[in-house]
């Protein structure tokens, strides 16, 4: 388990973490004033930083040491930093006051789905690893 | 027409051949005894005749998947400058490994008759 997490994972949730309270600044305050474009532009700018942060730290996970599966780990602290996060935005009350709660609630339940499809994927591909590591990838 | 494709054949050969090879290479390097990477690495292309070439950073990538899977580990040393140089060695793990890999890999272009072929 220790091995699982690792700093460059850790590094990655941190970073997450800060770029998923800028877009909640961005969406909140972007509704308060019903800047539509504002809003759009927070979630295409998150997409992005977010796709940015998963591909340097994944590259330089992989590179240190590719253990399985990279993919579901970093979907896994996405999946916990962005809803909590999100979850505490309204439970400090620093929502816009047309957000609604259920949305959190409805994307939560439909991405744990995701979730847990990509955690099936994640035991089928463990079998073929060593110690965490793929059997093919091993010896070089 | 033949001949001119000769090296071209025995390159792409030998690029499939020595993919793989390393792992034997860095292991016969630690068989041979402690080294740190820089040793490892002049091992390798003396050893093999410079036919294996391999970059630190490759190696470091390998010993560290070696070292997480338990036939590889290392003692830090004090290096001749600077900060202390780890000294990686097979564990017993690792040395069994190597034999065996060896027995049913390596023994077997011993034998007489793969030998008498060889120098046919």
């Amino acid at each position: 388990m220790k091995s699982l997490i690792t700093p460059n994972l850790i590094k990655f949730t941190l970073v997450t973490i800060i770029l998923t309270i800028l877009f909640r600044i961005g969406l909140s305050t972007s509704i308060t004033n019903g800047m539509m474009i504002a809003v759009i532009l927070s979630a295409i700018i998150y997409a992005i930083s977010m796709w940015i942060n998963g591909s340097y730290f994944g590259r330089k996970e992989y590179e240190y040491l590719p253990i399985y599966d990279i993919g579901f780990r970093f979907h896994l602290s996405t999946f916990i930093a962005h809803n909590l996060i999100s979850l505490l935005w309204f439970v400090f009350g620093f929502e816009s006051k047309y957000e609604n709660i259920n949305v959190i609630y409805i994307t939560a339940l439909i991405w744990s789905v995701l979730l847990i499809i990509h955690f099936v994927y994640y035991l089928s591909v463990r079998k073929s690893s060593i110690k965490n590591l793929d059997k093919e990838d091993l010896f070089e | 027409m033949t001949k001119e494709i000769l090296p071209e054949l025995l390159s792409s050969w030998e690029e499939t051949y020595k993919k793989g090879q390393l792992t034997l290479w860095i292991f016969l390097a630690l068989k041979d005894g402690q080294k740190y990477v820089d040793e490892i690495k002049e091992f390798i292309e003396s050893k093999s005749k410079n036919t294996i070439n391999c970059e630190e950073q490759s190696l470091y990538r390998n010993l560290r998947k070696y070292e997480h899977i338990d036939v590889v580990t290392f003692e830090s040393k004090k290096g001749n400058k600077g900060p202390d140089r780890k000294y990686y060695y097979l564990t017993k793990m690792g040395a069994e490994l190597l034999e065996t890999f060896i027995e049913r890999n390596i023994k077997l272009f011993f034998s007489t008759e793969i030998n008498n072929l060889l120098k046919k």
